[in-house]
This record gives C-alpha cells, sequence and structure tokens, in this order.
C-alpha cells in the first residue's frame, strides 16, 4: 500500500516536471508553428545554470531566481538568432536547423563546463523526509519540486487565462492565423512565447538538478518524453500537456515497478494506443 | 516526377564510382575502412530520401531500423562458424521490414509534426527495449566474434573477413539499392508515392487508399535501412543500443537535406560530403583547434547549408528548375465534341433523409434525391445553402450524421472517399486539386492507373498503353494535347481546371461532381467546357455546383435548390425558373434578371 502511495507521489512529481518541459514545447508548435527539437538543450541549460548559481548564492531557490531571467533572454536571443529565420520554412528544415542548435549547445556545454557528472546540494532546510509509515518515507525536497511545478502551472494559467499576451496565446491556440488577422504583432508574441517556453524547460531543469546529478545530454530523455506528451494531449494544448505529462509520469512509476525492464515500453506503447484511437491526440484540434 | 539522372549527374556519379573502385588499390586500411562506413550509410540514407523526398513522410525514427538489421547479425551469428551472409542480409532486412510494418501502422495515420515525434518515440522505444532489457548483452552490447561467409551449397564465394571484399561487396550494394529505387519510384507504385507527397487528398479522390501506399514505403525504407545496420554490424564486429540513437536519425535526415530531398542520387553525395566534411573537422592537422569542437563547427556549417541552400547539392547539379513558359501561350484547339465510342452508362445515385451537422449547425437537412444517368444535374443555391457540404457527403469526404447514400442502387454510406471512388465517383474541387509538380500528362497517367490501383504495381509495363491512351483521350478531350508536357504548375488558372475534368475522366469514373468547374474562367473556356459537359453526358452522370447561372441554366437536365441546407425545389431548368418558392427565396434575391434574360 505504502509502496503505490509513492509510486503516486513519484509519478506525480515527474509528471509534473515533464509537464513543464512539454507545455513550452507545445505552446512553440501551436503558436509558433515551430518543431523544437532544441528543447531539451534549454532543460539542460537550466541544470548547468543551477549548478553553477548555487555554487555562488549557495540555495537553488535564489539560483531559479536569477537563472529563469537569464534563461528567457537566453531564449529571445536563439529567436532572434535562427528560429525566426524558421517560420515560413516547412517541417524538415525546421528539424535540420534545430537539430543542428543541438549539436551547437553540447558542444558548446562541453567547453563551459566540461563532461563530468555533477551534484546540486538540496537546500539544508529541505534535506528531510516525511515518514509515510514505520519504515517508508518521502524526501521533502520532492514534495517542494511538486509544489515549485503547481506553482508555475497555476502562474501560467493566470497570464494565460488573464492578461493580454495570453489573450493572444489563446487566440493562436485555437487558431495560429488568428493571430495575425486580430492585428497582433506577431514577432514580438512569437518572441516572448519561445523564451517562455524556454523558461520553463530551464526552470525544469534547475529544480529537478538535486534530485538527479547533472550531465551532459540530460535534457535529450526530457525532450523525447515531451514529445510524446505532446502527441498524447495533442500539438498546442496546454491542457493536453498537463495531463499528458501526468499519465506519462504515473505510467512511468508504475511501469518501473511492476515492469521493470519493459518501464519505457509502457509509455510509448500508451502513445500508439492513443493515437489508435484518436490520431490528433486526446484534446487536440479537431 | 522524378526523371532519370540528368547527364551532369550520371557523369558525376559514374565519376564517383570509379575514384570507389580505386580506394582499395591506393588507399590504406584507415580510408577503406572509411570509405566503407560512408558507403553504408549511405545506403541507409537513400532509404531515407525514399520516405522523406518520395513519399513526403518525415520520418525521425529511421535509426530503428539500422539497429535491427544490425541486432539481426547477432542473432543469426554463432562462436563457432561463420554465418552465411545470404542469410543474414537477408535476415536483417526482414527483421527491420516487420518491424517498420508493426511501427508503420500506427504511425502512417498520423502526419506532420506528428508523424516526426511519433516515428521519433518508437526508435527510442527500440533503444530503451535493448538498452533496459538484457536481449544481446543489454546496455553493453555484444560482439559478433565471426564475420560473415557469402556461400552458396557450401562453397565459400566470398569472405568479408577480407577488408577489400567486403568494401566491393559494399559498393556493388550501394549501386544496386539506388537502381532498385530509381526503378521503384519511377513505376506506377513510385508514381502514386509522389503523388501523396504532394498532393494526397486528390491521390484519395482518385481512389488510391493512401495509407496503404505510405506503409509500403514506410516498409520498403525499413527493410533497406536493416540491410544497411547488417552491413554495419559486419564492419563493427560489434552491437550496441547506441545504434539506435535518434542522432544517427537526426544525422540521414542532414544528409538526405544536404544532398537534395527526393532526388535519390543526391543522398548519396549529401553522405558522402557531410562524412567527408566531419572527417576534416575532426582532423586536427587540417584545422587545428577547431577539431576539439568539431561538432560546434559543424552544427554552424550545417546552419549556414540549411538557410543557404535548401535545395542542397542536388540543387547546383540541375541548374535552375524549369522557368515559367511565357504568358503568350498558342491558342488550344477545340475540345473535340465528336467522341469516338461512348461505353457504358453513368450511374445512379440517391439519397434518403440525408443530414449533416457541425456542432449545433446543420448544413444539409434532411436531403432526399435521385439523380438519373446521363444526364447533367445543376445544384444552385445561395452561398452557405449546403452545396459544397452535400458533394462532400456523396463523395465520401464527409460521413452522414444521419441518411443514406446509395450508388447505383448499393448503399456507400459511410464508406471511405477512396472506396466511393474505387465505385467510380469522381470530384473536382472548388480551389484547383492537382499535383503541381506532374506534367499535365503524368496527372492524366496517375488519375488512368486509379482504374487498377493495386498497392504494388512496380511492372511499368502492364496496362501501359492503356494509360498512356486514356490520358491522352482525356487530354485531347479537354484540349490540353499541346499542353501534355507542360508542368501543371504552369498552366493558367483555366486550364488547369480542365486538367482536373481530363484527370476525372481519365480515371474512369462514371459519375463526375464538379464544383464550380467554370470558376475563374473567361467566356470562351467556359463555352467549351459546357460543351465537353454536355458531351460527357452521354455516358456519365455528372453533378455540377456552380455560380454562372446563365451557364448552369443552359447546360443542366435537372436542377436542385438548396436553401439553408434543405431542398427547396428539383426539377427541369423550365420548372425551376417558374417556381415561384424559388424565385422568392433564391433567385428574387440574386439574380432575377439574369434568369429572365436567359
Amino acid at each position: 500500500m505504502e509502496l503505490i502511495l509513492i509510486q503516486i507521489l513519484n509519478g506525480l512529481q515527474y509528471g509534473l516536471l515533464i509537464f513543464l518541459a512539454a507545455s513550452g514545447l507545445t505552446l512553440v508548435f501551436g503558436i509558433l508553428g515551430i518543431i523544437n527539437l532544441s528543447h531539451g538543450s534549454f532543460y539542460m541549460l537550466g541544470a548547468y545554470l543551477a549548478l553553477t548559481l548555487t555554487s555562488y548564492t549557495g540555495d537553488i531557490f535564489l539560483a531559479l531566481l536569477i537563472g529563469i531571467p537569464l534563461a528567457f533572454a537566453f531564449g529571445a536571443l536563439v529567436e532572434w538568432l535562427f528560429i525566426r529565420h524558421l517560420y515560413d520554412r516547412d517541417h524538415l528544415q525546421q528539424v535540420l536547423l534545430t537539430f543542428a542548435l543541438i549539436l551547437i549547445f553540447n558542444d558548446l556545454q562541453r567547453i563551459i563546463w566540461g563532461t563530468y557528472p555533477h551534484s546540486v546540494p538540496v537546500p539544508s532546510y529541505l534535506d528531510a523526509s516525511v515518514q509515510l509509515s514505520d519504515v517508508l518515507s518521502y524526501p521533502v525536497y520532492r514534495l517542494a519540486v511538486a509544489g515549485f511545478c503547481i506553482f508555475l502551472a497555476l502562474c501560467m494559467v493566470y497570464i494565460i487565462q488573464y492578461t493580454r499576451i495570453g489573450q493572444m496565446i489563446r487566440a493562436g491556440e485555437s487558431n495560429r492565423e488568428m493571430v495575425e488577422v486580430l492585428g497582433i504583432d506577431s514577432r514580438w508574441l512569437f518572441r516572448f512565447v519561445f523564451a517562455a517556453g524556454v523558461s520553463l524547460a530551464a526552470a525544469a531543469g534547475a529544480i529537478a538538478a538535486p534530485i538527479e546529478s547533472v550531465y551532459p545530454g540530460i535534457g535529450e530523455p526530457i525532450l523525447i518524453i515531451s514529445f510524446v506528451v505532446v502527441v498524447i494531449g495533442g500539438i498546442g494544448s496546454v491542457k493536453g500537456a498537463f495531463f499528458g505529462s501526468l499519465l506519462i509520469g504515473l505510467a512511468d512509476a508504475f511501469g518501473k515497478v511492476f515492469l521493470p525492464e519493459f518501464a519505457s515500453v509502457v509509455v510509448y506503447a500508451l502513445m500508439a494506443a492513443v493515437l489508435i484511437v484518436s490520431p490528433g491526440g486526446l484534446f487536440g484540434r479537431a | 516526377m522524378l526523371n532519370r539522372p540528368r547527364p551532369l549527374v550520371l557523369v558525376v556519379l559514374a565519376l564517383l564510382l570509379v575514384a570507389g573502385l580505386l580506394v582499395p588499390v591506393f588507399g590504406g586500411t584507415y580510408a577503406v575502412k572509411l570509405t566503407t562506413r560512408i558507403i553504408i550509410f549511405a545506403i541507409f540514407v537513400l532509404s531515407l530520401d525514399l520516405l522523406i523526398g518520395i513519399t513526403g513522410l518525415v520520418s525521425f525514427g529511421h535509426a530503428a531500423f539500422f539497429g535491427l538489421g544490425a541486432y539481426a547479425l547477432y542473432f543469426v551469428s554463432s562462436d563457432a562458424e561463420p554465418s552465411n551472409a545470404l542469410i543474414a542480409f537477408p535476415a536483417g532486412m526482414l527483421l527491420a521490414g516487420f518491424a517498420a510494418l508493426a511501427i508503420g501502422a500506427v504511425s502512417v495515420l498520423t502526419r506532420g509534426f506528428y508523424f516526426i515525434m511519433v516515428t521519433l518515440a518508437f526508435a527510442q522505444m527500440m533503444f530503451s527495449l535493448f538498452f533496459d532489457t538484457d536481449i544481446a548483452g543489454g546496455s553493453d552490447g555484444a560482439y559478433i566474434y565471426i564475420k560473415p561467409v557469402v556461400s552458396l551449397a557450401g562453397f565459400t564465394l566470398l569472405d568479408l573477413e577480407d577488408r577489400n571484399v567486403f568494401f566491393y561487396l559494399c559498393l556493388a550494394l550501394l549501386v544496386a539499392v539506388y537502381v532498385v529505387l530509381l526503378a521503384l519510384t519511377r513505376s506506377p507504385f513510385g508514381r502514386v508515392l509522389q503523388g501523396i507527397r504532394w498532393n494526397e487528398g486528390r491521390l484519395s479522390a482518385l481512389g488510391f487508399n493512401t495509407y496503404v501506399y505510405k506503409l509500403m514505403s514506410f516498409v520498403i525504407a525499413g527493410a533497406f535501412g536493416g540491410l544497411a545496420g547488417v552491413l554495419y554490424a559486419t564492419i563493427d564486429g560489434f552491437v550496441a543500443p547506441e545504434l539506435f540513437n535518434w542522432h544517427q536519425s537526426g544525422i540521414a535526415i542532414m544528409m538526405v537535406v544536404l544532398g537534395g530531398v527526393g532526388t535519390l542520387f543526391g543522398p548519396i553525395l549529401g553522405t558522402l560530403s557531410f562524412s567527408l566534411v566531419e572527417e576534416i573537422l575532426k582532423t586536427e592537422s587540417y584545422v587545428g583547434p577547431i577539431a576539439a569542437n568539431w561538432s560546434l563547427a559543424l552544427g554552424v556549417l550545417l546552419i549556414a547549408a540549411v538557410l543557404g541552400a535548401p535545395r542542397g547539392i542536388a540543387g547546383w547539379l540541375e541548374g535552375k528548375r524549369a522557368a515559367a513558359p511565357a504568358e503568350t501561350a498558342p491558342p488550344l484547339p477545340v475540345a473535340r465534341r465528336t467522341r469516338e465510342r461512348h461505353t457504358g452508362t453513368g450511374k445512379t445515385i440517391e439519397t434518403e433523409g440525408l443530414s449533416r451537422a457541425f456542432g449545433g449547425l446543420i448544413a444539409v437537412d434532411d436531403v432526399t434525391l435521385q439523380l438519373a444517368p446521363n444526364k447533367v444535374h445543376g445544384i444552385i443555391g445561395p452561398n452557405g445553402a449546403g452545396k459544397t457540404t452535400l458533394i462532400n457527403l456523396l463523395s465520401g469526404a464527409l460521413r452522414a450524421t444521419s441518411g443514406t447514400i446509395k450508388l447505383d442502387g448499393d448503399d456507400i454510406t459511410g464508406l471511405p472517399q477512396h472506396a466511393v471512388a474505387r465505385r467510380g465517383l469522381g470530384r473536382s474541387y472548388q480551389r484547383t486539386n492537382i499535383i503541381l509538380p506532374f506534367t499535365t500528362r503524368e496527372n492524366c497517367l496517375i488519375a488512368a492507373q486509379a482504374r487498377h490501383p493495386e498497392a504494388l504495381r512496380f511492372s511499368t509495363r502492364r496496362y501501359a498503353k492503356e494509360e498512356e491512351a486514356q490520358a491522352a483521350y482525356a487530354l485531347d478531350a479537354v484540349g490540353l494535347s499541346a499542353r501534355a508536357d507542360t508542368m501543371a504548375s504552369h498552366l493558367s488558372h483555366g486550364e488547369q481546371r480542365q486538367l482536373e475534368i481530363a484527370m476525372l475522366m481519365a480515371s474512369g469514373a462514371k459519375l463526375l461532381i464538379l464544383d464550380e468547374p467554370l470558376g475563374g474562367m473567361g467566356p470562351e473556356e467556359t463555352g467549351r467546357v459546357t460543351a465537353l459537359l454536355r458531351d460527357l453526358s452521354a455516358d456519365h452522370t455528372v453533378i455540377l455546383v456552380e455560380h454562372d447561372m446563365d451557364a448552369i441554366f443552359a447546360v443542366a437536365d435537372t436542377l436542385t435548390v438548396l436553401v439553408e441546407g434543405r431542398l427547396l425545389a428539383h426539377g427541369s431548368p423550365q420548372d425551376i425558373r417558374r417556381d415561384p418558392a424559388v424565385r422568392q427565396a433564391y433567385l428574387g434575391r440574386f439574380g432575377e434578371s439574369e434568369v429572365v434574360a436567359s
């Protein structure tokens, strides 16, 4: 029973983390019409920013406070340098350019931070465990990660539902052409959405850094799992990304316990099942 | 459509082949091994071009088949004696082909972004499968200690342990795969694949089951990808989950695009140049300190190539695409009204209580119609009356919410579009729907091919004469014979609309549904097309949606008036003209003078 409870907690915590990465990806798909393979690199960027900034500030949350704006600025720069040239080009060229960016980012990471894995300390005030029963306990930091993700998710809901920029995002979410019809200067909206997507991925990478060690290529599994989430949830749908992430998080957590060798296959089988039932994803546009 | 390579391309390929043959003569061990790898990768990349460039399916999971091919060699090898390449190589193709069938069956349901992500995810699933389980050594990989031999009836013909022998075998296989894929692409089967890349909807409306074609293409590409995988495992004598790494798939796509998408020879050149550039960037004696950061440099070069030369190396070799012809085209012959033979009769179509709702909006509301064969039936009504929805229902492009549709008495309600088309129903669209990068004749040939749309027709000869004749006849009938070898994208708007009618004629459809065929035509063209429609009605049933009231009243035998989704009136043009309800609801508002004038 405790085991199941722990797996539910693990699954939800992992799912919420994926949601941060996947929601950025799905917004960039839905509004910019771009398939961004380098999204995993931004998760990696977040993890390494956490490493460096925590070593200066001594606290992961202070690191996040500085790191997220940095990631936002970096995202805006990448959009201006590369991504904006892709809006009128076909999928194939988008795939190529963003794949080339991965090669570049991986090498830059190696030049700046080297190839050894590092660990990021859990802040001392969260370095404890909650006793679930006589034998099982759950680390407080993981609960804090879940809480942080929920906080960011609520911030997203607020921005999307109640602000002017959110209104534009909603217009773009349901119909990409709509943004232009509304007379919005799409250049700034696109730059904002891309940079926001980068920040979300970086935030996920940073907050997760104390749980897993920080190593080269840390973002790639997240990229692929985010793709699975976007396929399940439907391209462009933040709501779909949310439920897809939790579904995948739980499937992964329980797969690891009940089918240890085939845990990752469970996740892909789930995706195949969704595609057969509803090829546009659960919350996709018709 | 893909043509045979131009002489310049053939010369380049021949020079490369000669250079390749000489590598083992002049090069050392390293050069031979490197070139063998490049050749094997070229086979892999070539197979990917069948998907990306020919069929238009951007697969990001091709490494799955490469990896499975490689593992197949491990599965058939033993530690005691060499395996037979004549078994091992087909085994790699089979294993990869079956996996492609399973993965493709799901992936091909999706399009665009989804297809890219889904194929990537499935390749990653194969990676996890071999990484997490202990099949073939799990994450550590496994060695193949003895290289295969080519032996027949107990005699060893080729020992692949010999580096040079293996090199020449790989080179021969590359040439063979190129020739096979080129022939496949130019066969009737390949014609459909190329049609799907440019206009899948049209192919489906002609009666091709595009799902099956795309899946076949996926399986063939997967099998050849598997062949590359077996060869790769043969050089290294080692298999590991890294073979499935998605970076392999990404690099293969790079090579396809760098070389030239959809040209088949381009990807070979792309693989060669990419590999050589990578090799140079990695070598410190050539590039100095850059060698330490070669992947950064490669990434920058690739971005420059993608943004600067989107058509790749093939783009330079093939030169500029043929320029559009001058605006002043010679006058076209008037369509022949005398048809040599009238074959068969048109089809009868009936609907019973047909309705279609979009959410709360009922676009077609309880329409019961009976349209007799060998007549021109006009459907008119104001904008938003449900005309296009009605013909989408008839042709199977949309599913009815309720009611039935019968074609010659057979219930066709709910059949998919391609199945309806195979029963002899052809349609044209409000927005011209042809295959723009094909010539006028090729458009008609693919339509004629729809009469026998078996998914696996590789033979060029079978039916070829028949199809040529049907295409020529249709082009002649619409007056486009002089334009037979013009790219459809270079035709004028009116000519494109006529080409669409010619395609329907060539396809052998007996019930033609035409959505505003006269839209955008001048008076002379309108006269020619209406004459053609009258002529066609001798052995076809024609359903016509049209806004040109003069034309439709002149050409139609019966008229059906739709208003707000409901059937308002049905009868001969004279009856409709006199019908007071029609006058009030429709004509009175829009064009009484037009009607009176006619």
